[in-house]
């Protein structure tokens, strides 16, 4: 992944609008997977850039998996979009790791890294 | 409960199905975003793929339920509080498995960008391209209008 401009094209996607459309419309995650690892420490769940997902998609994702304020999932969505990626939460394995599998569920690459400062 | 119906042009979405269509099986089988969980204790890595890939083909399914009778006779889809993340997902992981097949030759700054002259791509490039617009278009109708919706649900 490369830092720079326009990573999540939101506002790319308005002028195509009237291709497609002929009128406008009238009108902290359960745990998936079974954890087999039960490592100590302070792990970091890490989203990284990708050239597809949009500005507008990452900021909803981020507001529904961790129950970010507007302005909290839009730091890190800026976060990821300029520098490749961003800590979205800190704490126990076990529940890094349903974080990271809900972020997968939603197409966002996620990794975890231990957290060396604890 | 909230609903949304979107008219669709008909002759320019219509074609674009067949490309859904066609990735739709692999969809099933892989992950459009690689699991880049590599220190995942093997059998577990592999029970959350399956898990994931499960999911991911649910989606997939409720993206092509998107486009029934209603959608060939009257050109119009309907988006609700059932659908609505499931889709916005689905139209996700379509957008980089386009991507991985068929757009990688556009570079990411186009892609980011959704910059591109149209007129001047080759098939299949360019009905993928179209693909790929139309779905972004359709998850920023959705996030619009049903963002509360999916996330409280």
């Amino acid at each position: 992944m490369r830092a720079g401009r326009g990573r999540f094209p939101l506002s790319a996607v308005e002028p195509h609008m009237d291709k497609f459309a002929e009128s406008k419309p009238h009108a902290a995650p359960e745990t998936h997977g079974e954890t087999a690892l039960a490592l100590e420490g302070v792990w970091r769940v890490v989203v990284l850039n990708d050239p597809v997902n949009l500005m507008s998609y990452v900021v909803m994702v981020f507001k529904k998996v961790f129950g970010f304020d507007e302005l909290t999932a839009r730091r890190h969505m800026l976060e990821v979009h300029e520098q490749g990626r961003s800590v979205v939460w800190s704490g126990l394995r076990e529940k890094a790791e349903a974080y990271a599998f809900t972020l997968q569920q939603w197409h966002l690459t996620t990794v975890l890294e231990p957290d060396e400062a604890h | 409960m909230k609903r949304i119906e979107i008219k669709l042009s008909l002759p320019v979405v219509a074609p674009l199905l067949d490309v859904i269509k066609g990735l739709s099986e692999g969809l099933r089988q892989d992950l459009a975003a690689p699991l880049a969980m590599g220190d995942l204790d093997a059998e577990f890595r592999d029970a959350w793929a399956a898990d994931l890939v499960g999911s991911q083909s649910a989606d997939v399914g409720e993206l092509l339920a998107l486009f029934d009778e209603n959608f060939f006779t009257e050109g119009v889809i309907g988006l609700d509080e059932t659908n609505a993340e499931p889709v916005v997902r689905a139209c996700a992981a379509v957008r980089l498995r386009l991507r991985e097949k068929f757009l990688k030759t556009l570079g990411d700054e186009t892609l980011e960008s959704s910059d591109a002259d149209v007129a001047q791509l080759d098939e299949p490039v360019r009905k993928a391209f179209m693909c790929y617009l139309f779905l972004a278009t359709l998850q920023e109708l959705i996030i619009q209008h049903l963002d509360s919706s999916i996330i409280e649900s």
